[in-house]
């Protein structure tokens, strides 16, 4: 809730920054994803395309994120919905030649009803099961996508028309950047009003939510809804971009990934998976790429790290933000982190 | 007339009658002590009220019309609080935000203007020990009692149950409670709570509602029930 400083202790810069409600540091790390293309090694075509895929997962980690960290249900069939967005755009965009500008947004409809649905299915689920009926929808949905061929082609690829007239990834790369700042203000706005009050609520005790007047039912609903928007969304960028669609995007272990990177980023952050993923699956990347003998590496490291992070950092990346850098330190450091005393 | 009216009200879980046709009122206004030994029923009435866990059969009247298995959220919202036995806050969030959530959402008949500072008044009239900044799970259980009860306050209750609130306090933080339990009530809310300290209970309840093995078993002015053989019967355990 806002209960810091009001907005006019601020100044004009700092007060437009907390709208979009990023800290001058984040507004800097930002700008520095924007130069990045001009700075080598970054400046090479494939570095450039893991970069954009990067900053794709960060922002489907951010829309996760708002599920699995405020309402504490984790939707295993994530990817799958992600993937519903991406064929539903690029099936409209092949058959009737509908603009991607316009089919990622169809998409995104498109999985967010579908959240809709799964809201309401797992609605009487607490916690586990939920997880379980979401991930059984997202089997579904794949099994739907490698069977369908005739609509899908399967599991030969679907050849979908790009987005950008050009091979070069920069137009991309800076459309999924500033997709990435959208999904997070979007998901902050949210989770920052009182509706973000209910779904910590509900979350943390659905008992005590309940008989404090929280509706879990509508606050549920709101929740997968717009985190499977999100998503369909994004995978509708993820159709245009590659060029070519498989059902594998909509395997679990997609979402796993996901799971990975927003629970060691810092769950309930919105932000710590999303930074945590530039350094982490660039990494993970030279992993899988460097030991190519031995596939499923990286998968191998991820459950390590996923399961130290549980047991010694629960909070996450995030967490040790705020034990070690956000702090009173002059001036100059409690404008960047925008510091405030009675926080 | 009652503010709340309950008629046969029994709770089974499975072959176990938990609380057995209990048919109890209480007026507006009034504190009503509910009292038995443990295991008698009591709590699992308080939720079979509240909607956490609706009865297996009989009817709750409530605010002048029949809640029987309403929602625990639309109980709130008509004007029932309760405080839990074992305090359940939300875990991560501070300790003002906790009493915020039912401040902003269980506040349908009069939503406070400024929920912050409604909320932060609740904190000070449960006299909340802590800075209002302390994330709840570093609260030990006196605290999170008070905060539950500033919670469960926050909604404006016209009705409010308290579960064995004062249960592990000292003697002085018993004074205070007293204090506020009469504040709350002077304040215009009506009380039933479940209690087994008998200091708290001979000062502030007005009547007493006993039950033991989830069947009512006396009922009347506190002095009268206090001193009922059957009722000293049950708390020494003698059987019939
Ligand atoms: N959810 C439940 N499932 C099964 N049995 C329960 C449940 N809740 C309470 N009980 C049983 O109901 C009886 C009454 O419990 P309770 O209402 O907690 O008693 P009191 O609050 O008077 O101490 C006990 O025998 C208890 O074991
Ligand atoms: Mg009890």
């Amino acid at each position: 809730m806002e209960t810091g400083v009001s907005k006019h202790e601020m100044g004009f810069f700092s007060s437009v920054l907390d709208r979009l409600c990023l800290t001058p540091l984040g507004a800097l790390l930002l700008v520095l994803l924007a130069l990045l293309p001009l700075i080598p090694p970054f400046n090479q075509q494939y570095l450039l395309r893991w970069l954009t895929i990067v900053a794709l997962s960060a922002a489907s980690a951010i829309a996760f994120d708002l599920t699995a960290g405020f309402i504490n249900i984790v939707n295993f069939g994530y990817a799958a919905i992600l993937g519903l967005g991406a064929y539903t755009s690029a099936i409209l965009a092949v058959r009737t030649g509908l603009s991607p500008w316009i089919g990622i947004f169809v998409g995104a409809l498109a999985s967010g009803l579908l959240g809709f649905l799964t809201g309401l299915l797992t609605l009487r689920l607490r916690g586990i099961f939920a997880a379980v009926m979401a991930w059984f929808i997202g089997l579904a949905l794949m099994g739907l996508a490698i069977k369908m061929v005739w609509l899908t082609r399967g599991p030969l690829g679907l050849r979908v028309p790009r987005m950008f007239d050009t091979s070069s990834n920069e137009p991309y790369y800076y459309m999924m950047i500033v997709m990435l700042l959208v999904v997070y203000v979007i998901c902050r706005w949210v989770t920052r009003s009182k509706m973000g009050l209910a779904f910590k609520a509900i979350g943390q005790n659905m008992e005590a939510a309940r008989t404090s007047g929280v509706n879990p039912t509508y606050y549920r609903i709101v929740n997968f809804t717009l985190s499977c928007t999100i998503a369909g969304w994004l995978g509708g960028f993820y159709a245009h971009y590659m060029g070519i669609l498989t059902p594998d995007l909509m395997h679990t272990s997609k979402t796993v990934e996901v799971l990975a990177v927003v629970y060691i980023g810092g769950r309930g952050s919105l932000w710590g998976g999303a930074f945590l993923a530039f350094p982490f699956l660039i990494a993970m990347e030279l992993v899988r790429s460097g030991f190519s003998n031995l596939p499923g590496l990286h998968l191998v490291i991820y459950g390590v790290i996923l399961i130290l992070v549980m047991i010694y950092l629960p909070g996450g990346i995030a967490s040790l933000y705020y034990r070690f850098l956000y702090k009173p330190w002059g001036k100059f450091w409690e404008f960047m982190v925008g510091y405030k005393e009675n926080d | 007339m009652s503010l709340l009216e309950t008629i046969a009200v029994t709770k089974q879980f499975g072959g176990l009658t938990a609380v057995n046709r209990v048919s109890m009122h209480v007026d507006e206004g009034e504190i009503v002590g509910l009292i038995g030994p443990n295991g008698a029923g009591k709590t699992t009435f308080l939720n079979a009220i509240a909607g956490l866990n609706p009865p297996t059969s009989g009817t709750v009247r409530a605010f002048g019309e029949d809640t029987t298995g309403l929602t625990p959220e639309k109980m709130c919202h008509r004007g029932l609080s309760r405080t839990f036995q074992i305090p359940r806050p939300f875990p991560k969030m501070t300790a003002l935000e906790n009493v915020m959530a039912a401040a902003i959402f269980g506040n349908r008949r009069k939503p406070p203007r400024d929920p912050v500072a409604h909320s932060r008044e609740m904190l000070e009239f449960v006299e909340f020990p802590e800075s209002e900044k302390t994330v709840s799970e570093n609260l030990n259980t006196v605290q999170l009692k008070r905060l539950d009860l500033a919670r469960a306050l926050a909604s404006s209750p016209r009705l409010l149950f308290l579960d064995e609130l004062a249960a592990g306090l000292t003697e002085g933080e018993l004074k205070d409670i007293i204090t506020i339990i009469r504040k709350i009530q002077e304040n215009g809310v009506t009380i039933l709570m479940v209690e087994h300290i008998m200091q708290l209970i001979m000062n502030v309840c007005d009547r007493l509602v006993v039950i033991q093995f989830g069947s009512k078993i006396a009922e009347g002015p506190t002095r009268e029930v206090a001193q009922d053989p059957k009722v000293t019967e049950a708390y020494l355990g003698k059987s019939q």
